[in-house]
């Protein structure tokens, strides 16, 4: 049974949750759900008919128990920065958020590990354990909000996915709520080691946005700091020359942690609010950071510049320390700021193509610019061939919003078309169920299905996601959304 | 008797027959689906039917400067449908991890004879849930692998490997942990007891990377006292000495020595950045709980019918 329609929270209901979790870990008032009514992606929105705030995975599993016992949806939420809806209460239902939850429980410096609760903030972890020379990979942009436990429902990834991968290369093991409240351990447990007899259930799990149930702790792995960097600024005439000057990085042998492009629109919408002196006729502009024992990194980075100048790099800056490096990340990192000097609205696309179709995709998203009169600037992870093409769009006029809309459609599909995908790291959520079915075959979803039901086969965490024939909330509300 | 289909499409409809009269299959020669189907090096990716040979894919990969930074023991014969359902690793995996951390896409034909894709071609990709690591390490009982998609790496322009000889498994524990302490990145990792070397045991460490890297590192490994050539010839020993196929047990690296003391002198090769042991001999092992509700339901769920290979053993 899918849960459809409407299930309303009873005061029984919200008393029993108070029962469990304390009265101030319940939360009714509609303008207190006003914060949980959509994640950053904002067009559309529901509120959820209660939020949870527990404190254990006891008083996890025993709310979600109780929603079993009535029928109701259970919405996991960490931090709420997902991009593509994935946290929706599309039907209402019990939001079940694991902030208070936040905890670092243990570090193994030994075993390079790190035991966090769900609600755990992804840069916490580094941040405690860096002092030792370790750290964990996975940065998505958000990385100072979003939550460990979400992390795993989106198999976040980040800029240096190229070269570190992406959540679930880095978590060993979790502690899972079964929708009917049972409590598994998937993976590797604490004090155990890393081969687990029987299926990979741990990975099958990872990205599968809530919909197996609730991750309240998480075995994360560490991995050693790099001994250094090298970062560079590569200014070239034309997104054409930087994706070749990426393609023979590669080809060179050379992987770098990060390799970042932004088109000439992004520049110069960063030029205009933070002044780094790009040229503003630059079509393109390539950051490359080396990273990895300090021997042989200065002959890579020469190496790099080589190519760059092959390709017609008309300038390119390698940061002398930290501080230039922090310089030259800053005008990545503050993009999408930027683009808020060129549009009200915007909405953030997150297709993949294989690396060598960059330049083809690009002439495509430029295309769509004019066919739809629309503004739309790109700065994206050229490394992975993960694009965010930011669709620029006035929200106070109709007609905008249906072109931003058919935009984003034209673009998701060429990536398809191209072998590539309609989404990197911000998942399907609410936003691409559509396009899943042009993505995958009727039979392809139906082998997804079956692994729903073996974890939930009641269809009752976080319904309405992913799958075509979802129910879709009609409300449409286009705000000013966050970056990735 | 088994099966040797000549297209996927062939053993989709052989596997759909016997799912319908309820009659077990096991794994298919897959010899005539062996093609390396797309290699794209500026991507980094292949694209590969899964009876081609592990051995013969590295090679195509190596004429064009890349690696599927894999080295299980016994890659002989050893194809990539059984790459993905059995999930060897090797000495590397300290250095570059498993199957499923190079695993992107594949096709499978499902107990019900579909024929159906997860994952795809490009290396960021979370479209839909990722069935890629049901897959591996299965032992074809959830389906039968076609076809697979792997990302790969440049092949490392040079690569070193030295030992450092122990009398004691303390000293081996002491030694291990001066490298896990040192700036040293290597991509191997290993303790081994080694009779053949005159010492006892020994823990051997690989670098591979640019030739400033790996000298670098060679040099901090001799203060380490990682004095001795060596090569990764005692993979290929072990595995080929004993009757039977070497067991395997798992604990937290730290633990590593602690275990190996119970194995009462068996002959053992040790991956002692992951706490991994294969090991010949009988010694009794404790049993790590599994969600064994969990794993039947996937298989009650993927093979209802049970006419595919049973799910790996605990």
């Amino acid at each position: 049974m899918t849960p459809h329609d409407e299930q309303p929270v009873t005061p029984e209901v919200i008393r029993a949750l108070r029962d469990i979790v304390g009265a101030d870990g319940v939360i009714t008032g509609d303008d207190e759900l006003l914060v949980y009514e959509c994640d950053a992606y904002t067009l559309e929105k529901h509120l959820p008919g209660v939020v949870v705030l527990p404190r254990t995975t006891a008083e996890v599993a025993a709310v979600v128990k109780l929603c079993a016992q009535h029928h109701l949806p259970i919405i996991p939420r960490g931090a709420g920065t997902s991009l593509s809806g994935t946290v929706l209460a599309v039907t209402g239902g019990v939001m079940i958020a694991v902030t208070r939850m936040n905890r670092v429980l243990d570090i193994d410096f030994r075993n390079r590990r790190a035991l966090v609760e769900a609600g755990c903030v992804n840069a916490w972890v580094t941040n405690a354990v860096k002092h030792r020379g370790l750290f964990y990979a996975p940065d998505p942009s958000s990385q100072s909000a979003c939550t460990i436990g979400g992390n795993i429902g989106t198999n976040s990834g980040g800029p240096h996915t190229l070269k570190y991968g992406v959540t679930t290369n880095h978590v060993l093991g979790y502690e899972l709520v079964l929708p009917d409240g049972e409590i598994v351990w998937l993976g590797s447990r604490p004090d155990e080691g890393e081969e687990v007899d029987g299926y990979d259930l741990r990975g099958a799990a990872i990205g599968s946005e809530g919909m197996f149930g609730i991750v309240t702790r998480v075995l994360l792995r560490l991995i050693r700091a790099p001994q250094a960097f090298k970062t560079l600024l590569g200014v070239f005439d034309s997104v054409d020359q930087a994706s070749q000057a990426v393609s023979d990085i590669i080809g060179a042998g050379i992987v770098p942690g990060a390799l970042e492009m932004m088109d000439q629109l992004i520049t110069q919408a960063v030029e205009a609010a933070y002044h780094f002196g790009f040229p503003l006729d630059a079509g393109a502009v390539l950051i490359v950071e080396l990273d990895g024992l300090a021997a042989g990194l200065d002959a890579q980075a020469e190496r790099v510049v080589e190519i760059c100048r092959e390709n017609g790099a008309r300038e390119v800056r390698i940061a002398k320390d930290e501080q230039e490096r922090a310089d030259l990340w800053k005008s990545r990192k503050r993009a999408f700021g930027a683009i808020g000097r060129l549009s009200p609205n915007f909405i953030t696309q997150d297709g993949v193509v294989p690396r060598s179709k960059l330049p083809e995709m690009m002439r495509f998203i430029g295309e769509c610019s004019r066919k739809y009169e629309l503004r739309i600037p790109n700065v994206f992870h050229a490394g992975d061939g993960n694009l965010h093409p930011l669709i620029l769009y006035d929200e106070r006029d109709a007609d905008q919003i249906r072109r931003a809309l058919a935009a984003s459609d034209d673009i998701l599909g060429k990536c398809v078309e191209l072998g590539g995908s309609v989404t990197g790291e911000h998942g399907i959520g609410a936003e691409k169920i559509d396009f899943m079915a042009r993505q995958f075959s009727v039979d392809d979803l139906d082998a997804m299905r079956m692994l729903r039901r073996v974890f939930d086969p009641e269809g009752r965490s976080n319904p309405h996601k992913m799958f075509p024939g979802s129910k879709r909330c009609g409300d449409f509300a286009p705000k000013k959304q966050a970056g990735a | 008797m088994t099966i040797s289909p000549a297209t996927r499409e062939e053993l989709a409809a052989l596997v759909r027959s016997a799912n319908e009269r309820h009659s077990p299959v096991s794994a298919p020669d897959l010899t005539r689906l062996n093609r390396v189907l797309e290699h794209t090096p500026e991507d980094m990716t292949v694209t590969v039917e899964a009876g081609c040979q592990f051995d013969e894919l590295q090679k195509q990969l190596a004429q064009r400067g890349q690696w599927l930074p894999l080295d299980p023991p016994v890659a002989d014969d050893l194809t990539i449908a059984n790459l993905i359902a059995r999930n060897p690793s090797g000495p590397r995996r300290f250095g570059f991890g498993t199957v499923r951390d190079h695993l992107i896409g594949l096709q499978v034909v499902l107990a019900d004879g579909r024929l159906v894709r997860n994952g795809g071609k490009v290396v960021k990709n979370v479209a839909g849930f990722d069935l890629l690591k049901l897959f591996v390490g299965a032992e074809h009982s959830l389906g039968f692998v076609v076809e697979a998609t792997f990302k790969l790496l440049p092949r490392p322009e040079s690569e070193c490997f030295v030992r450092a000889r122990c009398e004691s498994l303390d000293d081996a524990r002491q030694v291990i942990d001066n490298v896990l302490e040192s700036p040293l990145t290597p991509s191997v990792l290993d303790l081994h007891n080694d009779p053949l070397h005159g010492g006892r045991f020994s823990v051997v460490i690989g670098f591979s990377g640019s030739y400033a890297e790996v000298d670098w590192q060679l040099g901090r490994a001799t203060q380490l006292g990682f004095g001795e050539a060596a090569a990764l010839d005692y993979e290929q020993r072990f595995w080929e000495s004993g009757a039977d196929s070497p067991r395997r047990c798992s604990v937290a690296p730290a633990a590593l020595v602690e275990r190996l003391r119970t194995l009462d002198g068996a002959a053992f090769i040790a991956r002692a950045g992951n706490g991994t042991i294969y090991f010949h001999g009988d010694a009794t092992l404790p049993q790590p709980a599994l969600p064994s509700a969990l794993i039947q339901r996937v298989k009650s769920t993927f093979d209802p019918n049970g006419i595919l290979p049973p799910p790996p053993s605990a």
